[in-house]
């Protein structure tokens, strides 16, 4: 799985993707565990955080595969 | 809806031309949003923006299609600059059009209340009002790379498999029994030994006569079965018995079908003559010295029937190739056990023993456990035999997660790793490693990415050690249109392929098997592409 991280995220992992490898299919919350697991720094952010998956905004029955790639958004500011 | 959407680090053009013709249009309402030269009550002098583009379009899009449910859009630009933009400068330009003023009125403010709230754009920064322009690289915090043990260089389909045929050289090809060689490659061209056929030959049961006999009663004078050899030249008036495929006692003759023939003890008397001679010609088939079979042909039946029609009983041929197979994850069962929660049955042995069917090679499988200590030590002792092999395969763990070794077990077994990323949907993470003639492949660990994974990379690595020429894309039809959203990775999109054209199947993830059932060719869709219409010409990959 490629994970991005965007703006202040960036800062909070110190770097802009990773390869994750998943062993199974996981829901959101278990792919924050892994998340926090590897970034402990992301705790803070994930109440405002919301998931992404292949380019759309993942959902509470999202689910996510190792294919899948991943962004992490942070509350936006565009415009 | 025109919608034209642009993430750009260049300034937006003062004047920007509507995009749209449409007599329908009754507004054009366009909004420019600029720099201010504060932020939090500090003054600056630029903001930098930052963007996740794939997505950023794309939510542009959705929007766009959700608020004119409500007010009808006609059409829409939207250009979002990125980077950093000095202050007064436009960071937002979005032009809507409809059927009346009010229309777009709603639209635009909607618009700019949605976008931000969802499209993944951010105010990365503001910088400070005191630094000049040529400053700005100073200014620019570096992102902090993670540190990974290895370069991560992902190579595009196209470079992957250059690369792949750059690496593999082909095996040295050796002689064996025409037995032993159906399925092999044929390492030299073949030509014919001697004319084929080698006389002239009769194409009927009948009677053989001097082509330019008129007459119409002749004397038997003998009988030629199939294997006979026996020469002789006939008089006017003399017929020789044939039968089909015996050779001709002489040139100049033809013969006549016995249908044709009233036979009357020793004579017979000629009906009707038929307009064709009713034989083949000594070399009709191949001349000698004519190729035969070219080098590179695999061996199927009709080949090796005609290798043996021109007495070649040892034909050089590629070895057979020695494959060895891991699958790895704690998570795999076989498939006659019953998957606990978290566990899944083992597909990818079956799919890998199934696909190298079509290689002519021996095959050796086995699981391994996911840690790289406990794996290394399980096959220590047949390490130089695995380093042997002339392709080793891992499915799976071929990403960068904390349990994933297959790239330093490939390096363990003396390895050169190649590439370990492919920006290809299904099959991001793909390992390719060589050492000399051997090469290897990590796979990922889905089903789907394994089949296209081995139809794009694998089979044209074997392809190369066997001396066959690799499977190239074919360009065909879709006869049904392909639904996708744009994904900035070249796509392979399972299909099948029938007389009306490419039909593609439904998958939602590389997990999904389902569609193997019927696929029997993959389609390639470019990167940022999306959905394609059906009659579109596309290439295509047969599996």
């Amino acid at each position: 799985m490629h994970v991005l991280f965007f703006a202040q995220l960036k800062d909070a992992t110190g770097c802009d993707s990773i390869e994750l490898a998943l062993p199974s299919l996981l829901n959101g919350e278990q792919l924050w565990k892994m998340l926090i697991g590897k970034f402990p720094a992301l705790a803070n952010h994930q109440k405002n955080v919301r998931l992404a998956r292949n380019w759309e905004y993942a959902d509470a029955k999202t689910v996510f595969a190792d294919e899948d790639e991943i962004a992490l958004i942070p509350p936006v500011s565009g415009g | 809806m025109e919608i034209e959407i642009q993430l750009t680090n260049r300034p937006i053009a003062e004047k920007i031309s509507p995009s749209s013709q449409l007599d329908s249009i009754g507004a054009w309402l366009e909004f420019r949003g600029v720099v201010r030269g504060e932020e939090n009550g500090e003054k600056i002098s630029a903001l930098e923006y930052e963007a996740y583009p794939e997505m950023a379009e794309r939510e542009i899009r959705r929007l766009l299609e959700e608020i004119s449910k409500e007010n009808l859009c006609l059409a829409a630009k939207v250009i979002h600059r990125v980077g950093i933009i000095p202050v007064g400068e436009t960071a937002i330009y979005v032009g809507v059009a409809s059927r009346h003023r009010i229309e777009a009125i709603a639209l635009l403010g909607e618009f700019m209340d949605r976008l931000k709230q969802d499209v993944p754009i951010w105010k990365r920064r503001a910088l400070p009002a005191n630094f000049a322009g040529d400053d700005v690289g100073s200014l620019i915090i570096p992102q902090k790379k993670l540190e990974t043990p290895h370069v991560v260089s992902c190579k595009s389909l196209d470079e992957a498999i250059a690369e792949i045929i750059s690496c593999c050289q082909p095996m040295s090809p050796v002689r064996v029994s025409l037995e032993e060689s159906f399925g092999r490659v044929l390492r030299e061209t073949v030509c014919a030994p001697e004319d084929l056929p080698a006389n002239d030959r009769s194409t009927r049961d009948g009677y053989a006569i001097l082509a330019d006999d008129v007459a119409e009663n002749f004397q038997v004078v003998d009988t030629i079965h199939a294997a006979d050899w026996k020469p002789r030249q006939l008089q006017h008036g003399e017929a020789v018995r044939v039968a089909t495929g015996a050779a001709l006692p002489c040139d100049g003759v033809r013969v006549v079908m016995q249908e044709n023939v009233e036979r009357d003890g020793g004579h017979i008397r000629i009906k009707k003559r038929e307009a064709g001679l009713n034989l083949r010609k000594r070399g009709e088939d191949v001349k000698a010295g004519q190729p035969l079979v070219p080098a590179g042909a695999c061996l199927d039946a009709g080949k090796l029937a005609l290798l043996a029609t021109a007495g070649y009983a040892q034909p050089l041929v590629s070895p057979r190739l020695c494959v060895i197979h891991f699958t790895t994850g704690d998570e795999i069962v076989p498939p006659d056990q019953t998957p606990k929660p978290g566990q899944i049955r083992d597909s990818n042995s079956f799919l890998i023993r199934g696909l190298l069917q079509k290689f002519s090679c021996d095959l050796e499988q086995s699981h391994m456990p996911e840690d790289f200590e406990r794996a290394k030590s399980q096959i220590a002792n047949r390490k130089s035999q695995i380093g042997n092999a002339d392709l080793v395969l891992v499915s799976g763990g071929a990403s960068v997660g904390e349990k994933d070794f297959t790239r330093p077990l490939l390096e363990w077994l003396g390895l050169e790793i190649v590439f370990s990323q492919i920006n290809v949907r299904p099959g991001r993470p793909l390992i390719f490693g060589v050492s000399g003639s051997r090469v290897a492949f990590g796979l990922p660990g889905n089903p789907l990415s394994h089949f296209v994974c081995f139809h794009l990379f694998v089979a044209t690595a074997l392809a190369k050690l066997i001396g066959a020429e690799p499977e190239k894309f074919l360009r065909g039809q879709l006869a049904e249109k392909l639904n996708d959203t744009p994904c900035p990775r070249e796509t392979l999109w399972p299909a099948r392929l029938d007389m009306a054209g490419l039909h593609p199947l439904a998958w939602a993830s590389s997990g999904d098997i389902t569609c193997l059932t019927e696929t029997n060719a993959l389609v390639r869709v470019p990167a940022n592409r999306g959905s394609i219409d059906a009659g579109t010409e596309v290439e295509f990959l047969t599996t």
